[in-house]
């Protein structure tokens, strides 16, 4: 295990220190690939999207200034580089529109018990990471900082290069999205 | 508290950044209105189903997923190198071209302009087209009449027209004019020149 201090091995990234930058790509690959599964959707481009974050880091990490931590910073770049991905793929143009009153396939009738009741736990579980995939990019970036990720608001308006306001706002907008989304599956499963 | 003012508080109220202010405000509208505690019970169920999934577990996929990013990096930087080589190579080599050039420049010309050395020692009789001209001019009277025209006609045309100068500068200005004279006659003029200027003395 590595003990040394992350301004440090940030230091040495930044002269070119390749050993320092795998180090760094050891604590932070998890997080990384945590906001990057979020964004593409699914392991095989989450996968890509990762290792895209950790090269366009490397490339930049020699302009790091140290004006935020280094995980803002990164956190930055993978949400940027989603971002781009998900343009470039056309992901998101052939997303299917979120729309709250769009009929899903609701759950059967009646309140399952037993294995049932599993069955549909799973089911919303299911949903809800649709749901949330359906998401538009931003409230998706937003949501996957905060919740996934568990930033502050204050830490993901950081990331995200924008008000504090404005992620307590986009969380609010994006449970309401998926509340009204998953909402006959939440009644099944209550 | 409206129900609308309340929902939008608790979502903040989830990630932990809601006011101090507002924190009972909120928690007095949820003990009062079921419909907003129902709607917070189902946003925290919604968060709960919604968790991400594990990100991969096995060490192998991290240790792949690092090797991966490692050898990119190198490849990146190989390429790099790759393409940066024989560029800064070509650049090397222009330079070197340059300054070769411009040393064999200033070589050159401190050949060529460097003061050269006394007349005496480079005169090389013959050496000038004319000079052949002349001595065979000494050789032959008719020939060294006919130069002497050629001459005097060549001197004639880079003269200006006699009405527009004055006689003096005519002969000072005939290379051939004081050649042409005797030592009596150049004594003679020089005596006349003193006596005009007031410094030939007693008459």
């Amino acid at each position: 295990m590595d003990e040394r201090p992350e301004e440090r091995l940030v230091e040495e990234a930044r002269r070119g220190g390749r050993e320092a930058f795998a180090e760094l790509v050891r604590r932070h690959e998890r997080r990384v690939f945590g906001v990057a599964l979020r964004m593409a959707g699914n392991r095989p481009d989450a996968d890509d999207l990762a290792q895209e974050v950790f090269l366009t880091a490397w490339k930049a990490v020699g302009s790091f200034r140290g004006g935020s931590t280094f995980s803002t910073w990164l956190y930055r770049i993978a949400v940027n580089t989603s971002l781009t991905f998900l343009k470039r793929r056309g992901r998101e143009r052939n997303r299917m529109p979120f729309d709250e009153n769009l009929p899903v396939a609701g759950p059967g009738r009646g309140r399952p018990t037993g294995p049932e009741a599993a069955s549909s736990l799973n089911e919303l579980t299911a949903r809800a990471g649709q749901a949330v995939a359906a998401l538009p990019a931003h409230f998706r970036a937003t949501f996957a900082l905060v919740v996934d990720q568990g930033l502050s608001h204050a830490e993901a308006a950081g990331v995200l290069g924008c008000s504090e306001n404005t992620v307590s706002w986009r969380m609010h907008k994006a449970r309401k999205l998926l509340q009204a989304r998953l909402k006959p599956f939440l009644e099944e499963v209550r | 508290m409206r129900c609308g003012a309340a929902r939008r508080r608790l979502s903040d109220e989830i990630d932990g950044a809601l006011r101090p202010g507002r924190k009972a405000g909120v928690e007095a509208h949820l003990r009062v209105c079921p419909a907003c505690r129902a709607y917070r019970g189902e946003l925290v169920r919604i968060q709960a189903a919604a968790a991400l999934p594990a990100v991969p577990a096995p060490d192998e996929f991290w240790d792949s997923f690092e090797d991966l990013v490692s050898r990119k990096i190198a490849a990146g930087e190989a390429g790099r190198a790759s393409v940066a080589v024989p560029f800064a190579s070509r650049r090397r080599s222009a330079w070197a071209a340059a300054a070769a050039a411009v040393l064999a420049g200033v070589a050159l010309g401190y050949v060529l302009l460097r003061p050269g050395p006394p007349a005496t020692e480079a005169w090389v009789p013959y050496g000038d087209p004319l000079d052949g001209l002349i001595f065979a001019a000494e050789a032959d009277p008719e020939l060294a009449g006919r130069v002497e025209k050629e001459i005097r006609v060549s001197i004639d045309e880079l003269l200006p027209a006699p009405e527009e100068t004055e006689g003096a500068v005519v002969f000072a200005a005939d290379p051939f004019f004081w050649e042409g004279l005797s030592e009596d006659e150049l004594q003679a003029i020089v005596a006349a020149l003193e006596t005009e200027s007031g410094h030939g003395g007693p008459q």
